[in-house]
């Protein structure tokens, strides 16, 4: 065995042991050879998916099963590798549930689909596409790839991640830590949007809500082109920003507008009635 | 099995793309660039020899066509149009990194032996039915960068000598001696490759 | 270079024979290469394998897909560039292309998709041209206009627990609600950057709503 499978298959077993086997509970363990940048997609209405980077070349699945109610379907073929979770009749979020962990090589674009399973993904370099409806959704250290991250009710919390990046939110609050990239887009209605970061990679960030408020906080070596409007929300900035002509008419809207250093990145943060606040990071 | 999502079929046809993309509609853009991606970036992957390159000169070739559509009046193929937009993406390229386009015609070449001579104790048989596409594909890419240009441009590409000589800038004559020695270069890595493959067994 | 042919006869040896090649496979045979080739195996299994090698070439044409890189970095350049010129689709996936035209409708009547309207490129400093020169378009009035959309995800959710189907409803209000306000800001501001991204953001959600109810139900078959 060379040593890559080696490593990976410890990591496989190390990786299980934190899932908890209970009485009906039955594990399944799929492995799947692939090439260069495959494409993964894993559907799981309930329970927890967790996928992280492993050995080239290979798609390692353990799923846990816990009860009779579910069974995994898979397909796989030119390179794409299709697991997901079929609810039998009688199935529920309980008895529904199905525990996965998953490796896949770095470079793999990956889906992932739940209903109120937790998502997490780590490691990734591929483009990464979440959809779910009330789990909470971590990506964490993803880079180089598209973020398409989609929830109705979940909180979505992005740790180091760079790229292209859209999420979009009707009650899930965004937190984001260390996040930059060419398009950082965040579309949310009542979720609150939390951003920590330089803003930084010239790139365009645009985080939109309608009631939900806006928290960016920045350092003061930023280099943004800002506008920030509310129609019935405060919009408060601790930055002296140079003034600019405003692309739009203020009519009794709060807003500001103006740039910071070379005003390398745009930032746009719009909300209809929440409040937006451009901290500067102490 | 459960089906897979499998993407959608085009809904638009390539003119109405055409003319939807001069609004900047993002769908029309994807429809014309699924349309022709993968012939250009066969092209482009032909001419370098390697995928890095080839994904740069294919995104290339396809931003510069796309900033001129609004110019696009269906005088010609919209495809033979980004078809030589492409090659003049590559061949800038070439330049750039000062690899020879084409090699210039010398009159001596070492090429007094002739082919035949050059291997005496060759087997006599035909390359037609022992060598397959992969084998042609890996020789083509061990051709130097002149003569696997005019190879691709004439003989996968099908552009006339003619076409050629505009676009690369060299003399109708040159075009068709490259590829003359491109072609014979070919057959001599085709033997070796399948004399090595013979020798294996 | 008058080297003998293998018959020994005269007429044209393999050398001369290989440098008046290029213009035989152009067309223009003589009696004296047809001659030699038909004496000389070592010229016609050159001449056979070269006919062979052109003509398996086109084989080569169009082989590989580029990875799906190049074009998500494309489509990041042409918007940089305003050559794209509408609103960002909220999931890049084909198989979600069918869903885009007809929600664009509502959002192409209510705003104006011209040359110029740049979503993603707001003013730089002492940019002073406005957004979109045309005049006002007036935005569709209030309307129900998007109960047929609402019944729709309903029906897709109806047989969910009632605690599901509750959320889904209150999901449907919100996007309702922020289309509302955006119609709203769009009427009093065509031509303003925040009023259009927010109908775009606000029929996207609903885009979405729209997405995850239809999609899931199709799994549960």
């Amino acid at each position: 065995m060379s040593v890559g499978r080696y490593a990976a298959g410890v990591a496989t077993v190390m990786m299980v042991s934190g899932l908890a086997l209970a009485a009906d509970s039955v594990r399944k363990d799929l492995h799947f050879k692939v090439g260069k940048h495959p494409t993964v997609s894993i559907n799981n209405p309930y329970g927890p998916v967790v996928v992280k980077a492993g050995a080239a070349r290979q798609v390692a699945v353990v799923a846990i099963l816990h009860s009779d109610k579910v069974e995994l379907d898979q397909s796989n073929g030119h390179n794409r590798v299709e697991v997901t979770t079929h609810l039998l009749s009688g199935a529920d979020q309980n008895n529904g549930l199905v525990d996965y962990e998953v490796l896949v090589p770095a470079d793999t674009d990956l889906t992932l689909q739940t209903d109120s399973g937790r998502i997490h993904a780590e490691k990734l370099q591929g483009d990464l596409t979440v959809a779910g409806n009330n789990g909470p959704i971590e990506v964490t250290d993803c880079t180089d790839g598209h973020v398409h991250v989609r929830t109705l009710n979940g909180s979505v919390s992005l740790n180091n991640v760079h790229g292209h990046i859209e999420i979009m939110s009707v009650g899930g609050n965004i937190v984001m830590h260390g996040v930059t990239g060419t398009l950082v887009s965040v579309n949310s209605n009542s979720g609150k949007i939390e951003y920590e970061g330089d803003f930084g990679e010239e790139g365009e960030y645009a985080f939109t809500s309608h009631t939900g408020n806006i928290d960016a906080v920045a350092p003061g070596y930023a280099s943004i082109d800002v506008l920030a409007r509310s129609t019935n929300g405060s919009v408060q900035s601790d930055f002296s920003l140079e003034p600019k002509h405003a692309p739009f008419i203020i009519r009794g809207a709060n807003s500001l507008s103006g740039t910071l250093g070379k005003a390398a990145s745009s930032v746009n943060l719009f909300s209809f009635s929440g409040k937006i606040r451009l901290k500067k990071r102490q | 099995m459960t089906d897979a999502k499998r993407p959608q079929g085009n809904k638009l046809s390539e003119a109405e793309a055409i003319e939807r993309a001069k609004q900047g509609d993002a769908e029309a853009f994807e429809v014309l660039y699924n349309l022709h991606k993968r012939r250009v970036y066969s092209l482009c992957l032909r001419m370098t020899g390697n995928t890095a390159s080839a994904e740069d000169l294919t995104q290339e070739a396809f931003l510069q066509l796309f900033r001129k559509i609004g110019t696009f009046r269906g005088e010609s193929a919209f495809s033979t149009w980004l078809h030589r937009m492409s090659v003049n993406v590559v061949l800038m390229q070439l330049r750039k990194k000062g690899l020879p386009v084409v090699p210039i015609d010398e009159t001596t070449d070492g090429d007094e032996e002739g082919t035949i001579r050059k291997e005496p104790g060759a087997p006599d048989e035909r390359l037609a039915g022992s060598i397959d596409r992969l084998q042609l594909q890996r020789a083509v890419d061990e051709l130097p960068p002149g003569y696997r240009t005019i190879f691709v441009l004439h003989d996968v590409e099908g552009y006339e000598h003619n076409e050629i000589a505009e676009l690369v800038g060299c003399s109708i004559g040159n075009s068709k001696s490259q590829l003359h020695k491109a072609r014979i270069k070919l057959r001599e890595l085709l033997r070796a490759s399948r004399t090595e493959k013979a020798g294996r067994r | 270079m008058n080297g003998k042919t293998r018959g020994g006869d005269v007429g044209m040896n393999c050398l001369q024979f290989e440098n008046a090649l290029p213009d035989y496979l152009e067309g223009s045979r003589t009696a004296e290469q047809q001659a030699h080739l038909s004496v000389c195996s070592a010229c016609s299994n050159l001449l056979a394998d070269l006919d062979f090698i052109s003509s398996q070439a086109a084989e080569l044409r169009e082989l590989e897909d580029p990875s799906p890189r190049v074009w998500n970095a494309l489509e990041v350049q042409l918007r940089r560039e305003g050559l794209i010129r509408g609103p960002v689709p909220a999931i890049r996936h084909s198989w979600l292309l069918h869903w885009r035209s007809a929600w664009l409708v509502p959002v192409a009547a209510a705003l104006l998709i011209a040359a110029g309207i740049k979503l993603f490129h707001p003013s730089r400093v002492g940019d002073t041209q406005p957004i979109a020169k045309q005049a006002a378009l007036k935005a569709p009035a209030p309307q129900p206009a998007v109960s047929a959309e609402d019944r729709e995800i309903l029906k897709h959710v109806a047989s969910r627990p009632p605690a599901q189907v509750a959320a889904y409803r209150n999901d449907l209000d919100q996007a309702n609600a922020f289309i509302r306000d955006a119609q709203d800001a769009v009427r009093n501001d065509p031509n303003d950057i925040y009023s259009q991204q927010m109908l775009i953001n606000a029929y996207e959600q609903k885009q979405m709503l729209y997405h995850l109810a239809v999609d899931q139900s199709n799994d549960e078959q």
